[in-house]
């Protein structure tokens, strides 16, 4: 019932995030998400799949299906080896960024999506999980 | 990798300029110059931007089109950007984006009505 999903996609390049928004696409219309759901996790992955590119060069996307008790939902582990986030609570400032983007990414994919968690370390890298479940049944 | 392509037609003296449903950064970036090339070859007053295509709008792409816009104003041309699916509307109000002075329109029918009495406007005494 539930179409399989991508392992996991590399980002390496710009068009990867392509790949990234096709691969999450996919996956969340697998699953039954509505068009508008699907829009928010393809946008969401787009924000956050464009930020490895742009602070850490390259990473990668992994999608999960979630399940607990009646719900079905989507989860997707961004994840990189760049030079993490050094503050955390500033980075989910709107408007904060220490590149030129708009500084939206991070805020905003919490905002489209039900739960966020960021784990990062200076030097290390970053793992971004972000959960949608879907409404209804 | 398939090669997504913007397709730019001029009708009348309007640039109708069609983005395809998922464009990649490079498709996206190239718009900019397409559209100012175009606008200064073909002595377009105005541009339509018809997203009615495009399945997600990320930041970048809005960022692309507020900047399009400025720049097809400092040309002496206004642009309209037509057919945002409700989905998109919904989505990019929640991520906290704003397409700056873009106008908009339900259409392309709505644009041409739009670009077609400004100009009537301009050239009343």
């Amino acid at each position: 019932m539930i179409a399989s999903l991508p392992e996991e996609v590399a980002l390496r390049t710009e068009t990867d995030i392509v790949v990234v928004r096709r691969a999450v696409r996919e996956a969340a219309i697998g699953l039954g998400f509505g068009i508008t759901d699907v829009t928010r996790i393809i946008t969401a992955a787009s924000e956050l799949a464009r930020n490895v590119f742009l602070y850490a060069g390259s990473g990668v996307v992994r999608c999960r299906v979630l399940n607990r008790s009646d719900q079905v939902g989507l989860e997707l582990i961004v994840e990189d080896h760049g030079p993490g986030i050094a503050d955390i609570n500033q980075a989910m400032q709107p408007g904060y960024t220490t590149g030129n983007g708009l500084g939206l990414g991070l805020p905003g994919a919490k905002r489209l999506m039900d739960e966020m968690e960021i784990e990062s370390e200076a030097g290390k890298g970053t793992k971004i999980t972000v959960k949608k479940w879907r409404k209804g049944t | 990798m398939t090669e997504e392509t913007l397709s730019i037609i001029k009708v009348r003296d309007i640039l109708v300029v069609t983005m395809p449903a998922d464009p990649d950064d490079a498709t996206i970036s190239a718009l900019q110059q397409k559209v100012l090339l175009a606008m200064e070859r073909s002595t377009a007053k105005g541009v339509v931007l018809d997203v009615s295509g495009v399945e997600s709008l990320d930041s970048f792409f809005a960022r692309t089109i507020a900047e399009t816009t400025r720049m097809v104003g400092l040309m002496g041309g206004r642009t309209i950007l037509t057919g945002m699916r409700p989905s998109v509307s919904i989505t990019i109000t929640q991520l906290g984006l704003t397409l700056g002075k873009t106008r908009t329109a339900l259409n392309v029918d709505r644009a041409f009505d739009i670009l077609q009495d400004g100009s009537r406007q301009v050239q009343k005494p």
